[in-house]
């Protein structure tokens, strides 16, 4: 194989001053600047969304059903193109030369990611409260709790807590779906890859760092949230049983 | 707001169907080829042989740790090295050629924890029974285990391929053309974003959500024979 | 205090309750037995709400249960309810769980509940589980608990839908015994049991379902000594062979 291995060209200067390893470490920093706040737009969006289509009040489910199904259904990137370049071109036309001109892409981006993952968050709080016994809700309204009092108290906490699990597997599949913002001018870790190998063609080098970058990053958000579940953990309860005795 | 021009659309609509099958194409090769690797490394994975559940691990661990968009470019520059190594010649391999062995690979990953979770909730006593009428392993697995394993997580290896089909949209990293490939090269002569990719979107619904809802009333099928 | 007027219940096109009427007078223990399938839970879980109903009026302390302008939470904060799987919220302490409705549905502050909640678990023997969680207790102790939580709120009547059914023998005494002196308190009381001793106890009435309707609703002597109905009889012919 005629591959020339160079592990020192992270070393080197690229034509704009700095080191490549400094290109690595600036697309990191902008993959945990879109994830961390994707992930937070869909954490709120996705529990609304969630508790929606758990409510006995039709229209909210029929939204939350209808949310979920418009953007489980259609690709990231197609998602992200939308909001890049369709959704300026149908909003009154100063909202859309703002958006083109003055947004920047980190929004549009965001809002991309963060919507698309709010749908797969809200089917999991919907599952995790669905999963909760009946009576939890009947004894919280028999103490005289309003229902949304109920959501917020009894019901919620545990089904966060049912569900954490799938959240984990939610949060690291955000640090690998931010990659995608790339198509849209993010300037984050898959862009950086791209453009090392551009530059230089040391590809197996690259890839290896790149490869080991996302490892660490879904190894960091796992290991955070196993914290958070031991920190949760409700002594004496197998998570999700209904209640009854437990000698 | 501009006027909406779909005409764009119809002119095109033979580029557009060519990128639709092509997604088509890869979706089928690597659901196909993607459930067969994935059962086996299923298989390693839950086997008492320490390298081979190992390496199933170890394969599955990274596919699912990294993003796709990575591993296409990376499979897409790799690969013709590789088989230069094994084969002494250069081989070029285009960009589409390329994704139909990406997908495969990447996607018996998912494809693979979804068989051993199935494997798994097949009754042990159902492989007990496979042995004691003289089974060796591989039959067991082949007429008793497998073929229940399958038919529980259909619904779930379903759903898996949608995703995938959706997951084929990446290619545009690699400038091969896929349906959303083929939308994105018209609009880059003819620039008419607006309908392309609205058009885009709304076919990856009507397709994706026809599709879900197929495998949402197999699953009530299946949940009334058992 | 609680006047139940031709209730009738239908789910779908299948009738779970029909035309029940019967009433529970201040300070009255009433028990409500049947077989399964009778409607009882349904009927108790019309008094406070939390099932709906087609037919009828139920009217708790002048409050019509079935009008919409009625501020339902209000009224539910007074009628105290225990249910048969215990229901704490399990990722409360026992503290919290007393004390939770009092600050959100009556405004009390939280010195106050705590101070409530404790002197009431004290008064069911469990005070020194007062940081543990539900998980922790044992049913028999989590029964106990519930009723605590539902009497911080003191309700003006407590209904339970029943409160032994989910528990191992040698814990049923230690909440029937919590329920015995609850009545010889005076407290309103409508119960859906199988505990045909604690009955003959406390209940000033017995009332009788079957598929839906009430069969029989007599004083309790009446009711054990000579049961007008025959599948009264019959029922309880089973039911005392315990």
């Amino acid at each position: 194989m005629d591959y020339h291995w160079d592990w020192l060209f992270f070393f080197r200067e690229t034509d704009d001053g700095l080191k490549y390893y400094d290109w690595v470490l600036s697309g990191l920093g902008w993959t945990t600047l879109v994830s961390l706040a994707s992930l937070a737009v869909a954490l709120a969006l996705g529990s609304a969304l969630g508790v929606m289509r758990t409510t006995p009040k039709r229209w909210f489910v029929a939204i939350g059903d209808a949310y979920v199904d418009v953007f489980r259904n259609i690709p990231l990137i197609v998602q992200l193109f939308m909001w890049f370049f369709v959704v300026p071109e149908l909003v009154p036309d100063r909202i859309g030369m703002w958006m083109k001109q003055d947004l920047p892409y980190v929004v549009i981006a965001v809002v991309g990611l963060g919507l698309y993952t709010a749908a797969r968050i809200a089917e999991q709080v919907k599952a995790g409260i669905n999963s909760l016994s009946r009576g939890q809700r009947d004894a919280g309204l028999a103490l005289g709790l309003t229902e949304w009092q109920t959501y917020r108290h009894v019901r919620l906490p545990m089904a966060y807590r049912i569900v954490l699990p799938a959240m984990t597997s939610e949060a690291m599949n955000i640090f690998k779906n931010s990659a995608v913002t790339y198509a849209v001018g993010i300037l984050e870790l898959y862009f950086q890859y791209k453009q090392i190998i551009e530059k230089t063609s040391q590809v197996l080098e690259i890839t290896i760092v790149v490869t080991l970058a996302y490892f660490a990053l879904a190894f960091l958000m796992n290991r955070l949230l196993a914290f958070i579940e031991r920190r949760t953990r409700v002594p004496g309860l197998i998570v999700g049983s209904k209640g009854g005795d437990v000698a | 707001m501009s006027d909406f021009d779909f005409s764009v659309i119809l002119e095109n609509w033979g580029f557009l169907a060519q990128g639709l099958r092509y997604t088509v194409q890869v979706t089928l090769t690597a659901m196909l080829g993607g459930i067969l690797i994935g059962t086996v490394l299923a298989l390693m994975r839950l086997s008492s042989i320490a390298p081979l559940q190992w390496f199933a691990a170890g394969y599955v661990n990274i596919f699912r740790s990294v993003p796709l968009v990575q591993v296409i470019l990376a499979f897409y520059l790799i690969l013709p090295m590789v088989l230069q190594m094994i084969t002494g010649q250069q081989m070029p391999i285009g960009a589409a050629n390329s994704a139909y062995f990406t997908f495969t690979v990447f996607e018996a990953a998912y494809y693979s924890e979804i068989m051993r979770s199935g494997i798994q909730s097949v009754p042990r006593g159902q492989v007990a029974a496979g042995y004691a009428m003289g089974f060796t392993y591989g039959q067991t697995m082949r007429l008793v285990v497998l073929p229940q394993a399958f038919r529980n997580m259909l619904p779930v290896l379903l759903t898996q391929t949608i995703i995938l089909f959706q997951d084929v949209s990446l290619v545009y990293a690699i400038g091969a053309t896929d349906f959303f490939g083929a939308a994105d090269k018209i609009t880059q002569r003819d620039l008419r974003p607006v309908e392309m990719y609205t058009t885009v979107a709304v076919v990856y619904f009507v397709i994706c959500f026809a599709l879900s809802r197929l495998v949402k009333l197999l699953q009530s099928r299946i949940a009334i024979i058992r | 205090m609680i006047e139940i007027r031709n209730v009738s219940k239908w789910y779908g096109s299948f009738q779970v309750l029909t035309d029940c009427t019967t009433n529970v007078n201040k300070s009255e223990v009433v028990v409500v037995c049947g077989p399964s399938g009778s409607g009882k839970s349904t009927l108790i879980k019309c008094v406070n709400a939390l099932e709906p109903f087609q037919k009828g009026s139920i009217v708790v302390n002048g409050v019509a249960v079935e009008d919409p302008k009625t501020n339902l939470p209000k009224l539910r904060a007074q009628v105290g309810m225990v249910f048969q799987n215990f229901e704490l919220f399990p990722h409360m302490t026992i503290t919290d769980n007393l004390t939770i409705a009092q600050i959100k549905v009556l405004g009390r502050s939280r010195e106050e509940a705590v101070n409530k909640g404790l002197k009431l678990l004290d008064r069911v023997g469990l005070k020194a589980q007062a940081a543990k969680y539900p998980g922790q207790l044992s049913g028999g102790q989590q029964q106990r608990v519930a009723i605590a939580r539902a009497l911080a709120m003191d309700p003006i009547c407590m209904l339970f839908d029943e409160p032994t059914s989910a528990l191992d023998p040698e814990m049923i005494n230690e909440v029937l015994d919590v329920m015995v002196q609850l009545a010889h308190e005076g407290m309103t009381m409508m119960c859906v049991t199988h505990e045909m001793g604690f009955a003959r106890k406390v209940a000033h009435r017995v009332i009788f379902m079957d598929r839906g309707a009430i069969v029989e609703d007599a004083a309790k002597e009446e009711f054990f000594g000579q049961p007008r109905s025959e599948r009264a009889q019959t029922f309880l012919a089973k039911i005392l062979h315990h």
